[in-house]
């Protein structure tokens, strides 16, 4: 096992950097830089653009400034936003816990639904109950999650207790600590639902189909004939159904700094997403960079921690050799 | 329908009769109460809270209210009003020496002197380690002003030769030395006062300090409470006890926020006007400040150099040919129906725009420019004498070498507005023969090509303007690098001459009458010969809650323009 994650973490070396290298690229083929705003004012003479290029070694060839970064990634500096007229890695912290804790509530609150849900529709087969879920799981999965967002934002305004979008109340500091985590949960309600009704519906599907297959394979029927109890037929049923739910947990992993962009810009979340979204729009190269880079280590580690995860149910995958 | 009322009420009020024309009419600041809390809409985060370094909106709609500068600008009258500076003299336009008024503390409490004044000059604007637009300004024909202290409260400026819009620049922040020249001298000033930065770490003399910044949601600035202003009660101002920041990305979110009441203001966009105006139970104005000071234009490439990689004209010749002809830029003047931009785009609320300048400008906008009200009969009788005609009978133009009269035209894709207006722009020149190709381009893209490909041929585009038309000077003088329709840095006509002419009088010649007649002639010039060719002022409009008091809403100084005396009323 250990040598497994080793191969894993040493392949992903070049992962990362053709990734990065291929962004880098793609940033500055792209028309215009950083400084494009700045050339429009009428107020700004071209001695300025020229200071700003030198001092963001954005006269340079684009190789040499690529690896001028890879270096000083090396040493963990993650370079300086142009935009905040800070350090990245500043920007990012500021950000980043406050995403977290988004895409873990909806990871959780997705997860817990996923398994009642599923297994409720085996139990009730084409019966009303089941058709109903599935026809809410067609609706949520259609449904794009920014008119979800702007929608449940609606109905709140009829709703004294939700507030609309943000983080913190107020008087966020005037409450307790219990009051404040409170405060917290309270505004986490509408995103978290927003992001998660699309991803259960998406997981509750592919659930079902995948216990309808094992139901249906012929080692169940020799379960059925041992006169095995129904519950421990589905739980042996639900084991084996596993595989395609961890696989998309490891991407949900590789997505939880990123994947909520949308919905954090809707509802007025303080999340990393904006800022991303600013740093790609603005050509803020290092701010993007960094971003790519993030995503990418998730991206990675995600399919790691699927595929330890897998290895760990499934004993097929375990003694297969490598 | 108390709303929809109002609506109807004040919309034609402030449309057409012009409420602001005479401000103090009706301009009265009374004395206020005490306390309170105003809560603003922001879409994005500010980008720091260094007012030298970070320039954009989004800082500045912060950093304006906890730093001054020597001077101000009345949002008012626009004129430049003493400020941090009492009084100052001058006998030739170049040592001028101001005196700063006495008493005037930081929000740390310790006292504004003369040293802060030559600290902010000499060690942050002149210096050379620090990336600030700042330095731009107050560097004149390529030599910096020397700033001395005289006594305590006396300072001396030494220009290198007169410079007119000096005052209106001494509007540049102050900063305190004590504060920041350890930071200055460690080379940290570049990356300090940053967003991570300690609330009691930004001192400034503002009315307000900041109290806390919590990314992404909210800034909050507290009452400065060593603010020097007082009312004519003689009481300390400002009145209000905090100002929030609510950072909002999304404008349908600022909306419903509004709606319930958790926001005092929102900048309204045309499409709300419906949703608004709806309301039944109300406790909303809304205010219509008059036309905005950016402007809109389309510009057509008179380039008329050979591109040094493709060995080819930027424009092909018979092209240049059209472009660089007066009369063709008049006809496609007359061709544009403003009025129906005006309805479609902006709901009726704006205003044709035919000067360079907005007609926001009280002090030097010209209303006697050229105008071009929608004609295409004249438009098309123009290209005829210009030797157009449709000789092969397919709807488009051919000019008399027989090449088709097709222009390509390019805006921002991500501008819903300009896109908009390009759509109907390229439907009415469609009307009177000429073929438009558009396509709406990224943001980025658009600027590489009018500053650096130049490979264009009409471009709509904006600019953001202000007071003194001086700033726009890299637009206007045929050097500049702004200079869009001719980046050749040569003259092609004798007028972009006078133009640079007229810019280089304007500033060394202090008089304002005689200012104001060479910007009115430099209006003329432009409209005219139509380099860009103008388009639509659209209103700035605010919806405000009712509560507040001393509310003179401006398009210069926002809907809370003054807001040191701003109060609630009970």
């Amino acid at each position: 096992m250990r040598k497994i994650i080793l191969k894993r973490l040493i392949v992903s070396f070049p992962l990362l950097l053709g990734m990065t290298f291929i962004t880098f690229l793609f940033i500055q083929i792209a028309p215009g830089d950083f400084l494009d705003t700045l050339k429009l004012n009428p107020q700004v003479s071209p001695q300025v653009i020229n200071f700003y290029k030198e001092k963001f070694h954005l006269d340079k060839p684009v190789v040499i400034q690529y690896f001028s970064w890879l270096k000083s990634i090396l040493k963990l500096d993650w370079g300086y936003s142009f935009t905040y007229k800070a350090p990245v890695i500043k920007v990012i912290t500021l950000h980043a816990f406050n995403t977290l804790i988004l895409s873990l509530s909806t990871i959780v609150f997705s997860w817990l639904f996923v398994f009642p849900l599923g297994i409720i529709c085996v139990r009730y087969k084409e019966r009303f109950i089941d058709k109903t879920i599935t026809f809410f799981s067609y609706i949520f999965i259609s449904f794009p999650t920014f008119l979800l967002a702007i929608f449940l934002l609606y109905l709140a305004t009829f709703i004294d207790f939700l507030p609309l979008g943000g983080m913190r109340s107020l008087n966020f500091d005037e409450l307790s600590k219990i009051g404040k985590i409170f405060d917290i949960l309270k505004h986490l309600i509408i995103p978290t639902l927003v992001l998660s009704l699309g991803s259960i519906a998406y997981l509750v599907r592919i659930l079902r189909a995948n216990l309808f297959e094992v139901l249906s394979s012929p080692f169940m029927n020799a379960l059925k004939a041992r006169g095995l109890p129904k519950r421990k037929i589905l739980f042996h049923a639900l084991k084996n159904s596993l595989n395609p739910m961890i696989t998309i947990f490891g991407y949900q992993l590789s997505g939880l700094l990123s994947g909520a962009a949308l919905t954090e810009i809707i509802c007025s979340w303080p999340g990393l997403g904006q800022v991303m979204l600013g740093a790609v729009r603005s050509q803020d190269l290092y701010l993007v960079m960094a971003s790519v880079f993030i995503g990418g280590l998730l991206l990675i580690l995600g399919n790691l921690v699927a595929d330890i995860l897998l290895a760990w149910v499934d004993p097929r995958i375990r003694y297969e050799r490598f | 329908m108390k709303a929809f009322i109002t609506i109807l009420f004040f919309l034609p009020l402030f449309l057409y009769s012009q409420p602001f024309k005479e401000p103090f009419a009706e301009y009265k600041l009374k004395c206020g109460k005490y306390g309170g809390r105003l809560i603003i809409p922001t879409t994005s985060d500010p980008k720091s809270f260094n007012p030298i370094l970070a320039k954009e909106t989004s800082t500045t709609q912060i950093t304006s209210l906890l730093f001054e500068g020597l001077t101000r600008i009345n949002p008012q009258t626009q004129k430049v009003e003493p400020n941090l500076a009492q009084s100052w003299q001058t006998e030739d336009n170049l040592v001028w020496i101001f005196h700063l008024r006495k008493g005037v503390r930081w929000s740390d409490g310790k006292e504004f002197t003369s040293d802060d004044v030559v600290f902010t000059f000499n060690d942050l604007i002149y210096n050379p380690d620090i990336p600030t637009s700042s330095r731009d300004i107050f560097t004149i024909e390529g030599k910096k002003i020397k700033v001395e202290k005289i006594d305590k409260y006396t300072v001396k400026f030494i220009l290198p030769s007169p410079f007119a819009p000096f005052l209106r620049a001494l509007t540049q922040e102050i900063l305190p030395k004590h504060k920041y020249y350890s930071k200055v001298i460690n080379k940290e000033f570049s990356f300090s006062m940053g967003l991570d930065s300690n609330p009691q770490d930004i001192v400034g003399c503002g009315p307000y300090r900041l109290k806390k910044y919590i990314p992404g949601e909210r800034v909050i600035l507290e009452r400065n409470s060593f603010y020097w202003k007082k009312d004519t009660c003689g009481r300390r101002l400002p009145y209000l006890e905090e100002i929030v920041f609510a950072i909002l990305p999304n404008q349908d979110t600022i909306l419903l926020k509004f709606l319930d009441r958790e926001l005092d203001y929102m900048p309204l966009r045309v499409e709300d006007l419906a949703i608004l105006g709806k309301r039944e139970k109300d406790d909303f104005t809304i205010y219509n400040a008059g036309v905005s000071w950016g402007s809109t234009f389309i510009v057509l490439n008179q380039n008329n150099q050979v591109n040094p990689y493709t060995k080819k004209y930027f424009v092909p010749l018979y092209k240049q040919k059209w472009f660089g002809n007066k009369k063709f830029r008049q006809a496609i003047s007359f061709a544009i129906d403003r009025k129906k931009i005006i309805d479609i785009v902006f709901s009726k609320l704006g205003k044709p725009q035919y000067s360079p300048l907005s007609s926001a400008n009280k002090l030097y906008y010209n209303s006697q420019v050229k105008e071009y009200p929608y004609n295409p009969k004249k438009a098309k009788k123009i290209l005829e004498s210009l030797g157009f005609k449709d000789r092969d009978n397919d709807g488009i133009l051919e000019d008399s070498g027989g090449h088709k009269l097709e222009i390509n035209f390019f805006t921002n894709a991500d501008n819903k507005e300009r896109v908009s207006i390009a759509v109907l722009i390229k439907k009415d020149l469609e009307k009177i023969g000429i073929k438009i190709n558009f396509l709406p381009l990224d943001f980025n893209n658009l600027v590489t090509k009018l500053t650096s490909t130049f490979e264009w041929e009409m471009i709509l585009i904006g600019l953001t303007g202000g007071i003194e038309p001086y700033f726009g000077k890299n637009v206007w003088s045929y050097k500049g690098t702004l200079h869009m329709w001719n980046p050749t840095g040569k003259p092609q006509h004798t007028w972009e001459e006078e133009i640079e002419d007229i810019f280089n009088q304007a500033a060394k010649i202090l008089d304002e009458k005689k200012r104001k007649e060479l910007f009115f002639r430099w209006q003329e010039i432009v409209s005219e010969n139509l380099p860009m060719i103008y388009l639509v002022s659209p209103y700035t409009l605010y919806a405000v809650r009712d509560k507040f008091g001393n509310l003179y809403p401006t398009t210069l100084g926002g809907p809370f323009s003054e807001i040191e005396y701003i109060y609630i009323k009970k």
